[in-house]
């Protein structure tokens, strides 16, 4: 079976059309970001997000009202994988110390239900954690199990030290599930994930994330320079910031319109857009080759029809990769589970529009120069 | 046949390699299974025959019941090492970003620092956060522009302010190698499987701990204050006697239960009650009877070992007994007899190995402290011009120079315990009486050894402040499921795939399955065989490859099909579609390369594993496409067996 045999399409010529609607999906993507804007994940943006598993479906309006009540300020609260799973999610990294005494109130009430009236004091306390003392060391550790069975995270401060302390951890996530195991107590949760990202590290990541995508161009750039014409690389990393840029709208774009997505741009993502800057200028490169090649046997035919030449003929070549490609992506969006979900979306996008720009835009782009500089291009 | 001879060797040689470096992994995933069935029934014994147990104290044994299982057949461990690691994303665990608080440090060691002081860290605090610039030179630079000059807030008057900075950039980078060597302490006691510590930047250490259930206690390895004392050893005649009465009482429990229930009860029992003696009953059958009774009659000197000749009664352990010893010495009966004003202790780092396994040593201390490291003001690694051996001198302020001068007065030819969060890093024997708080410590084996008591030693002096600026914690089921979910869609990718390709392509499409398969196959042999770690991303990775894989491979069939439309026989067809392809295959998987080079230099964790993935992926793809699906092409046009390409 073959398709696509013996094809000889006039692609340059629809250049225009293909031109009007990357420039359309452009623009939707821009007014969307400006409207919208771009969400971004607590990995730069630095916070507190744990996401917790029940035994049960719950009610998602349920669980935001109880973490409204919190005082952690503007938390997010979403489902995660299905009906049982709750991401909460909040730029706080530390116990604001609004909330610290009704904190530490808590505990002191969960060691009144196990030991009543002990004789305990609160020896230290920092941002991150109060620190007991009882009378010795057995009731220190029978303390200390309880209330860790009872999800506190306690522990011994110094196995050393007379062992009568009790490190109490007081955080964002603790305070959450604390709280949510009362308030949903028939129906128990574990911990799937939990993660802490300081401002600091966030800005580090984000410069990291810009960098990264920079340089991937920048030796694209250069590598298509060596190996080809500059102009050659100049139009496929113009088609790559094409794709990327309309992907990245896309992301504003359709932020919160698909249930059970979250398209919020961390790192993930951004592995997501490198991989789809990988796969774009492979399809670039494989059109490209074609164009070489062809330049080097008709010396003397001209650049139009040689592009719409080698085109036609890579043509079935690129909807099989592409068509292969996406399986696995979707195969991936569909099974791959909760934390790949969104690098799945990205990449099925992605790869649409970079095989759409590999066809129309970076070819494209060549041809344009060639005419508008009378340049003759020669291998 | 003869002509391919080769290639056949080199395509059978790498299959034969990736399958060597995988077998690991395969022993590893049944051994990982086979210990939890055993884990999770000696569970199930525990909880019928004590179910007041709590959950800390259950893990504790089941944890001795694992260690034992591991120390029985040691290739459980080998081939451990050799797996495939997996990113914690994977199996769950704890990622921890520390960073060393320098202005902390600063205000610690600053002499007499006032309120001008303080303002100009307050500033250099505020200012650091947005900047690239390290604390010290912030705050060198303010003072520049106060016009004080540094000498009044650090090191001594005959200093310029240019020797001063660099001291105070050597006391940041020996303030983080401290809080690395503390941390590496606590770790390393709390027992944490296969952890990672490294230094990242100057001032940045980041803690890896796989599996870790107890985050709190876990956290706490981190943080905190190190505890640097001096402990007096107990004379050995004391410990002896006091190791035999452990002895006695343990075999007398053990017998008393021995007489009354069979083999599993007694040991699931006693296993409840701290004893471990059961495990290594039921699962070393094949120890004759005579070692078997010596177990019996003398459980605790089975596995802390004394020297008949050494004069001392340092206790050599297996590392993977001191759990056992330590459930051992919990047992009520045993606590009897311990004197309450002493305990055991360990060194904090082996000693050496025996049958391949780290061997520690044991050591009675009492409880007390002597003294603690507050006192001490300096320490200094050096080699002693007379002996060229390694040294360490220590220096104690006037508080410790007279309690120290007390202490090794009364104790001399006894020894001392030098202790880091309880652990013993060097137990000297005590000469002379100290006066004048330089006293000289002896008998280090190298300058290691010796770079890292100077380490510990300051850590009682100079508390090293951490922020925690990142901590990932992924719970073990969501690693489960997401290698459960990776895995079957890396199957079902495959398979879809290979419809397509079979469905396309005819039988040239089956070759390129095939081809396919090893490409997985050599990812993943790649992976073991550079001990690179496996992340969830990576898994999408492999993935990809899979979809991208076939790239190579329809690029060549395309082009055969093109010479075969121009009338050329099928070899040439082969011979000329394969050289044709090559530009396009290569030139467009190094760009995809780069990008994945990148991707490892600017990505972290999991991004970094997706990263190793892709670039491992390119690699055995065009292996596959290039060498593998052509020698089959070949071979089958020599056999004269019709090649379809669709």
């Amino acid at each position: 079976m073959r398709i696509l045999e013996n094809l000889n399409y006039d692609f340059l010529g629809k250049r225009k059309i293909a031109y009007s609607i990357s420039i359309t999906l452009f623009l939707i993507g821009l007014i969307s970001v400006i409207v919208k804007g771009l969400e971004f994940g607590i990995d730069f943006k630095g916070g507190t997000e744990i996401v917790l598993q029940f035994d049960d479906p719950v009610d998602v309006g349920e669980i935001r009202t109880y973490v409204e009540n919190l005082g952690l300020g503007s938390a997010e609260v979403k489902t995660f994988g299905g009906e049982t799973g709750i991401m909460v999610r909040t730029e706080e990294q530390v116990i604001p110390p609004g909330i610290y005494p009704k904190v530490i109130e808590n505990i002191e009430s969960a060691i009144e239900k196990f030991s009543p009236g002990i004789e305990r004091n609160i020896i230290d306390s920092t941002a991150s954690s109060v620190t007991y003392e009882f009378a010795n060391s057995e009731i220190t550790n029978a303390v200390i199990d309880k209330l860790f069975e009872a999800g506190f995270q306690t522990g011994h401060v110094s196995k050393e030290l007379d062992n009568k302390q009790m490190i109490v951890r007081v955080s964002i996530s603790d305070w959450i599930k604390e709280n949510l195991s009362v308030k949903v107590e028939n129906n128990p949760f574990i911990v799937l994930k939990e993660d802490i990202v300081g401002p600091k590290i966030g800005e580090e990541l984000k410069q990291d994330a810009v960098l990264a995508i920079f340089f991937a161009l920048i030796v694209i750039l250069l590598y298509l320079g060596f190996r080809f014409k500059f102009v050659f690389a100049m139009g496929a990393v113009a088609a790559l910031f094409h794709d990327v840029l309309i992907t990245l709208g896309l992301f504003a774009a359709l932020y919160g319109l698909i249930p059970g997505l979250n398209l919020d741009i961390d790192l993930t993502v951004v592995a997501a857009f490198l991989t789809l800057i990988g796969y774009s200028i492979n399809d670039t490169v494989v059109n490209y080759d074609r164009i070489r090649e062809n330049l080097k046997i008709h010396k003397t035919r001209p650049l139009y029809e040689i592009i719409n030449t080698s085109i036609s003929q890579t043509m079935s070549r690129t909807l099989i990769t592409s068509g292969t490609t996406l399986i696995t992506v979707l195969v991936l969006l569909i099974f791959g589970g909760e934390v790949l979900k969104v690098f799945a979306f990205t990449l099925f996008f992605g790869v649409i529009i970079g095989t759409f720009s590999s066809i129309f835009v970076a070819s494209a782009l060549v041809y344009e120069y060639a005419e508008k500089y009378k340049k003759k291009l020669e291998f | 046949m003869k002509e391919f001879r080769f290639r056949i060797i080199i395509v059978l040689g790498a299959i034969g390699l990736a399958l060597y470096l995988l077998y690991p992994t395969y022993v590893d995933f049944q051994n990982t299974k086979d210990i939890n069935k055993i884990l999770e029934e000696r569970k199930q014994h525990l909880l019928a025959a004590n179910p007041d147990l709590t959950t800390s104290q259950l893990e504790k044994m089941l944890k001795v019941v694992e260690d034992s299982l591991l120390s029985d057949n040691p290739e459980i461990t080998k081939n451990r090492e050799k797996r495939v690691k997996l990113g914690l994303d994977l199996q769950g665990g704890m990622r921890v970003v520390l960073e060393v608080n320098t202005s902390q440090l600063l205000a610690k060691i600053a002499n007499n620092p006032d309120d001008t002081f303080e303002e100009i860290l307050k500033e250099a605090e505020e200012e650091a956060v947005l900047s690239d610039e390290s604390i010290v030179i912030i705050v060198g630079r303010k003072l520049t522009e106060r016009g004080i000059r540094y000498s009044r807030y650090f090191g001594t008057i005959r200093q310029d302010d240019d020797q001063i900075l660099a001291g105070l950039n050597e006391d940041t980078d020996d303030a983080v190698t401290r809080a690395l060597e503390i941390i590496r302490n606590r770790v390393d006691q709390y027992g944490v499987s296969e952890p990672s510590i490294q230094r990242q930047g100057s001032r940045r250490i980041i803690v890896e701990l796989p599996g870790v259930a107890r985050e709190e206690e876990a956290k706490q390895l981190l943080q905190g204050t190190a505890l640097l004392e001096f402990r007096l050893l107990k004379e050995p005649e004391y410990t002896i006697s006091v190791m035999q009465k452990i002895d006695e009482s343990l075999a007398k429990a053990i017998g008393v239960l021995d007489t009354v229930t069979t083999q599993i009860e007694i040991g699931d029992t006693l296993i409840a009650e701290g004893d471990t003696s059961f495990v290594a009953d039921a699962t070393l059958s094949t120890e004759d009877l005579s070692e078997e009774e010596f177990k019996k009659q003398h459980p605790f000197f089975t596995i802390a070992l004394l020297d008949p000749q050494g004069g001392s009664a340092d206790a050599y352990v297996k590392g993977d007994d001191k759990n056992k010893l330590l459930l051992m010495l919990s047992r009520p009966e045993v606590q009897k007899v311990i004197p309450n004003n002493v305990e055991f202790v360990f060194s904090a780092k082996p000693i050496g190995q025996q049958d391949g396994q780290d061997v520690y040593i044991m050591y009675l201390v009492n409880n007390k402290p002597e003294l603690t490291g507050g006192v001490i003001t300096d320490a200094q690694a050096n080699i002693d011009p007379n002996t060229t051996a390694w040294i360490v001198s220590m220096t104690m302020n006037s508080e410790g120079a007279t309690n120290w001068a007390r202490i090794t007065g009364a104790n001399v030819g006894k020894r001392i315990a030098i202790m880091l969060d309880g652990a013993v890093f060097s137990a000297p024997v005590v000469r002379n009486k100290i006066t004048g708080g330089r006293s000289q410590i002896e008998g280090m084996a190298n300058m290691e050894e010796a770079k890292l008591l100077e380490i510990i030693l300051k850590a009682g002096a100079l508390p090293t402040p951490v922020d925690i600026l990142e901590e990932r914690i992924v719970g073990p089921s969501l690693g489960e499921d997401s290698i459960i979910k990776g895995f079957r869609s890396v199957v079902l990718g495959y398979i879809l795939v290979v419809l397509f390709m079979i469905f396309y392509y005819k039988r040239a499409g089956t070759v390129s399955a095939a081809a396919l398969v090893f490409s997985v196959l050599f990812i993943l042999g790649v992976l073991a065989g550079f001990k690179a770690t496996l992340t969830l991303p990576g898994i999408a990775g492999i993935i990809l490859t899979i979809g991208m894989a076939v790239d190579a491979n329809v690029l060549i069939f395309e082009r055969i099909r093109e010479e075969m439309a121009t009338g050329k026989t099928i070899k040439a067809s082969i011979d000329s579609g394969f050289a044709r392809a090559y530009s396009a295959i290569f030139d467009s998987n190094i760009t995809t390369f780069f990008t994945g080079i990148i991707l490892y230099q600017f990505g972290t964790g999991p991004i970094k594993g997706f990263a190793i993935t892709l670039m491992i992926g390119i690699g055995a793809s065009l292996f596959s496409a290039l060498v593998i699906s052509r020698l089959v092409f070949d071979i089958m046009t020599a056999k004269g067996v019709k090649v379809s390409i669709g």
